[in-house]
């Protein structure tokens, strides 16, 4: 048996890896690609797939905007369609409190790049007439929109197979090796040899880091999203709260997506997840209080997915420290919007170029010492 | 708010209801939920119309009975409660009119039936196309049968029920179209006869088809419904010849057996084993009814089809086992109360057998549908778009579901899933995966007034703000 070595093993199929693994390709680099499962089947396939400045955390903004802007133009490069929307963005605030907090948040927003700005509640219903009229005030944003988080896997597949990435899916990892000129990806069906790698495993970059000897503890956050059958028009907008709890939109089939991070159950080592009841009943409850109009709709399924959380909350995007070859690229805070941008900087500096904007090494997160995994999802927080 | 028990059960058919009423005389606290008006299930379901009530029949008779136990007993029945979520513990999460409400108890039956399948063919979503088991609850609960030129098709026992009934109404079917051949019906004849009295019962029905001179076609199957708003006619297959006739009708009842409603058993985690008899898969169980989920026992269809009176005997031992291993009961007394449930399981299986093979799906005739033939109603999505699919790369029912939107609709792929599942086996998919939707809450699609019921802003336990 011979084996072919490739210029770059990316683990993990999530809109990080894959995207990766499509823009090293068309670097010209020859790149296999592994997931233990199919395509996008995770966190990215599954999330609500706003692309939205308004639930960036603001050090992410640059990111986000240069993304969005590769969303509206996926036609261009990635050639298959994720069914992106440009709309308008609303971020509501109903209380007192929420009006300070959407102040505070629009501001920090709006300083990083993001034309947010606030407008009364009148303008606000103007904007999107779905909304309930006894908001008190909204944060505006006019860079927003969605996806259909649904299409990645298959507009990603196609785009990876005419970039000649070797595609292996259903082939969980379950080791890597440094050889010194390399790495050896060790699967259940052989091993894959390759001159670097990329670890985009989403929640499960904890346990991939953990086989190069280190410590990156990764909170899993098990986010909780709604939808209802096909109705007709209630809104036209993206529609958010002060708090970021809530995420609204509808898609042109008609049916209304609601999200904003509540919180399931569930273990990243099981991989198992699951809706809970308070969770769907007070998501739904916000959404109704935000667009009236839903309160006659029909729920027709709930659904949850791992998002994984750094303890500062910002990314783990960069080289593995000591292990020369090695990258990792994960926890994105709102990671489906920034996932193409953050991912065009990644192969940038794989490249051995300067990264068009700074990567987020991750030297800041390592703990020292290395006890058993952590999982946090047991007592998993909302964010 | 949540109403506490020592043991709940979903579904008031048969199993349900044996369930709930033998462990309330060994002295459980029982709660009995159903979404439907009133007790009985599907195959004894209350008459809703006058016309129904003074139609009485056996079932009529046997659901009158059960309604009144239920009655007389200690059962809390709470009919109109459709159950949409169920976390183990026991806790259902449930909306009626009175909006939403949740039960909760240690112990758990599921005996949520059975739902109805459908060989897709060009046209089976035309205006006039119903299922056989709709014909039988429509006949139950309101005393008449859409249609005047009415055709009967599909496959075992509810075929031949639904003709006779019809012919009883006053509208005999112009054929029967029956997928399998007399020689099908024949070697059943001898698992039929564990059960003298229900042979005696189809038997009946033979007679009154006979009588009404209703031609049937054997080994034959639907190919095709045509009109556009309204049926006009269907054309009909001879499986052997392949010959092609086509019947003037304006209603078409069909139905290829049944399949567990085991969205709930799922979503517990209750292991579960492939069995093309039991219409599927069937939920692993001892043989108290214990299922591999502690505290959670099964009974009825919604575990493996095995139809109404093996149903009602697996309902009374698992309510006898719940009662056991709450400390009600005994095992001496466990074991005498359940040994007629138990030898009457045993003589009834050969006949439960005999029907399952009568009705059991026809897998393979799923490689011949025309491309072009809806499989999901919901969404639209044709043979070809699942094709298609699959050639992209799709190789499970959750990615097919991603691709094209299949079981996105409102019926939550109840309708489509299975048939999805058998057109992409056969594209060359790893003859081992497990070609199911990921089951997920609300089993059914609920209303979003009656979820969320009234609230104040300030009660929306909104979890703390995102990091900046
Ligand atoms: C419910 C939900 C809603 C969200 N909503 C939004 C939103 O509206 N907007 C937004 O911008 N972001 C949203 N997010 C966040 C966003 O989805 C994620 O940040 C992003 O998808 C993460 O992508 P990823 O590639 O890092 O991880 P993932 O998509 O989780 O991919 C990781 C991949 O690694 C694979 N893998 C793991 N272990 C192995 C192994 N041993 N061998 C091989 N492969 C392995 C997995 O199978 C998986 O495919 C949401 C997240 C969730 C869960
Ligand atoms: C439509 C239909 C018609 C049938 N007609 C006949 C017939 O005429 N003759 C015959 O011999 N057999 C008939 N059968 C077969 C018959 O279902 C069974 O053999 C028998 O009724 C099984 O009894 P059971 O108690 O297991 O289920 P069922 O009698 O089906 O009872 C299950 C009950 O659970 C309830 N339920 C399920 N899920 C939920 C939920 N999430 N929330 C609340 N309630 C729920 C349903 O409303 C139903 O009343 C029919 C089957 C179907 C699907």
């Amino acid at each position: 048996m011979t084996f072919i070595t490739h210029d770059l093993a990316v683990i993990g199929g999530g809109i990080h890896g894959a995207s990766v693994a499509l823009f090293a390709a068309r670097a010209g680099m020859d790149v296999v690609l592994l997931d233990k499962g199919a395509l996008a089947r995770e966190a990215s396939g599954t999330n609500a797939g706003t692309l939205t400045m308004q639930m960036t955390r603001a050090a992410l903004i640059p990111y986000a905007l240069k993304a969005h802007d590769m969303w509206v133009r996926a036609p261009e490069w990635l050639g298959h369609d994720v069914g992106v929307v440009a709309c308008d963005g609303l971020s509501l605030a109903f209380t007192e409190a929420e009006e300070q907090l959407l102040a505070e948040r629009a501001a920090a927003r709006r300083t990083a790049g993001a034309p947010i700005r606030l407008v009364s509640s009148a303008e606000a219903t103007r904007i999107e007439p779905g909304l309930n009229p006894s908001l008190r005030m909204a944060s505006h944003c006019t860079i927003d929109g969605y996806a259909n988080a649904y299409l990645t896997g298959v507009a990603y597949r196609r785009a990876l197979l005419e970039a000649e990435v070797a595609l292996r899916e259903y082939t969980p990892v379950e080791g890597l090796d440094p050889t010194g000129t390399g790495f050896s990806v060790r699967t259940r069906t052989g091993v894959v040899a390759a001159r670097q790698v990329v670890l985009t495993g989403g929640v499960w970059i904890e346990p991939m880091l953990a086989w190069l000897g280190i410590h990156l503890p990764i909170r899993t956050l098990v986010n909780q999203l709604s939808v209802t059958e096909r109705t007709t028009p209630v809104m036209r907008t993206v529609v958010g709260i002060a708090s970021g709890l809530l995420s609204l939109k509808q898609f042109p089939h008609g049916t209304v997506v609601i999200g904003g991070g509540w919180q399931g159950t569930g273990s990243r080592d099981t991989g198992h997840h699951t809706t809970t009841h308070e969770s769907t009943v007070g998501n739904a409850r916000l959404a109704v209080h935000a667009i009236p109009a839903l309160r006659a709709t029909r729920l027709v399924r709930s659904w949850t997915g791992f998002e994984a959380e750094t303890a500062d909350a910002l990314p783990a995007v960069g080289p593995v420290p000591g292990v020369p070859g090695a990258w990792v690229s994960g926890s994105v805070h709102s990671g489906y919007t920034s996932a193409p941008y953050i991912a065009h900087c990644l192969v940038q500096a794989i490249l051995g170029q300067v990264p068009d904007m700074p990567l987020f090494p991750i030297d800041r997160l390592l703990v020292q010492d290395m006890p058993a995994a952590t999982d946090f999802t047991k007592n998993g927080t909302e964010h | 708010m949540t109403e506490f028990a020592d043991l709940l059960v979903l579904g008031a058919g048969p199993a349900g209801a044996e369930a709930a009423l033998a462990a309330d005389h060994a002295g459980l606290r029982v709660v009995l939920l159903d979404e439907a008006p009133a007790a009985g299930g599907q195959v004894w379901r209350a008459p809703r119309t006058h016309a129904a009530r003074t139609r009485s029949d056996a079932d009529q008779t046997r659901g009158r009975d059960l309604r009144g136990r239920l009655d007389a007993s200690g059962v809390q029945v709470r009919t109109g409660t459709q159950v949409w979520d169920a976390v183990p513990g026991f806790c259902l999460s449930c909306v009626s009119e009175r909006g939403a409400t949740r039960f909760q108890a240690p112990r758990l039956v599921l005996a949520t039936g059975a739902t109805e399948r459908v060989r897709p063919f060009a046209g089976w979503t035309t205006p006039g196309v119903f299922g056989l088991a709709a014909a039988t609850a429509m006949m139950k609960a309101e005393g008449r049968l859409a249609g005047r030129n009415i055709i009967v098709a599909g496959q075992g026992p509810l075929l031949i029920a639904v003709a006779a009934k019809a012919c009883a109404m006053g509208v005999p079917p112009r054929a029967i179209v029956d997928l399998n051949g007399r020689g099908d019906w024949l070697s059943a004849v001898s698992g039929f006869a564990a059960a003298p009295g229900l042979l005696l019962t189809g038997l009946k029905w033979m007679a009154r088809i006979v009588a009404a001179r209703v031609p049937i076609l054997h080994g034959a199957d639907i190919v095709r419904a045509l009109g556009d708003d309204t049926l006009d006619a269907v054309i009909v297959r001879d499986r052997a010849s392949g010959q092609e006739t086509r019947l003037a009708a304006d209603t078409l009842y069909v139905g290829n057996g049944l399949t567990p409603a085991d969205e709930i058993h799922r979503l517990l985690g209750a292991a579960q084993v492939a069995d093309a008899l039991r219409g599927g898969y069937r939920t692993l169980c001892d043989a108290d009814r214990r299922s591999s989920v502690p505290g959670l026992y099964v009974a009825g269809d919604g575990a493996g089809v095995h139809g109404a009176f093996p149903s009602a005997a697996q309902g009374r031992i698992a309510g006898l086992a719940a009662a056991h291993d709450h400390g009600a009961l005994s095992a001496a007394d466990f074991a005498r109360a359940s040994r007629h449930a138990r030898g009457q399981l045993k003589r009834l299986m050969r006949f439960a057998d005999a029907s399952c093979r009568l009705m059991q799906f026809p897998e393979d005739s799923l490689q011949d549908i025309r491309g072009d033939t809806v499989i999901c109603r919901c969404e639209d999505v044709t043979v070809d778009q699942i094709r298609a699919a699959s050639g992209d790369g799709a190789c499970d029912l959750n990615q097919l579901k991603h691709f094209t939107r299949l079981g996105m609709g409102p019926c939550q792929g109840r309708m489509c899933a299975l048939n999805a599942a058998g057109v992409l086996r056969r594209l060359a998919v790893d003859a081992g995966r497990d070609l199911r939707l990921t089951p997920r809450a609300p089993v059914r699609p609920v209303e979003m007034a009656q979820l969320i019921g009234t609230f104040a802003y300030s009660d929306i336990p909104v979890p703390k703000p995102a990091p900046l």
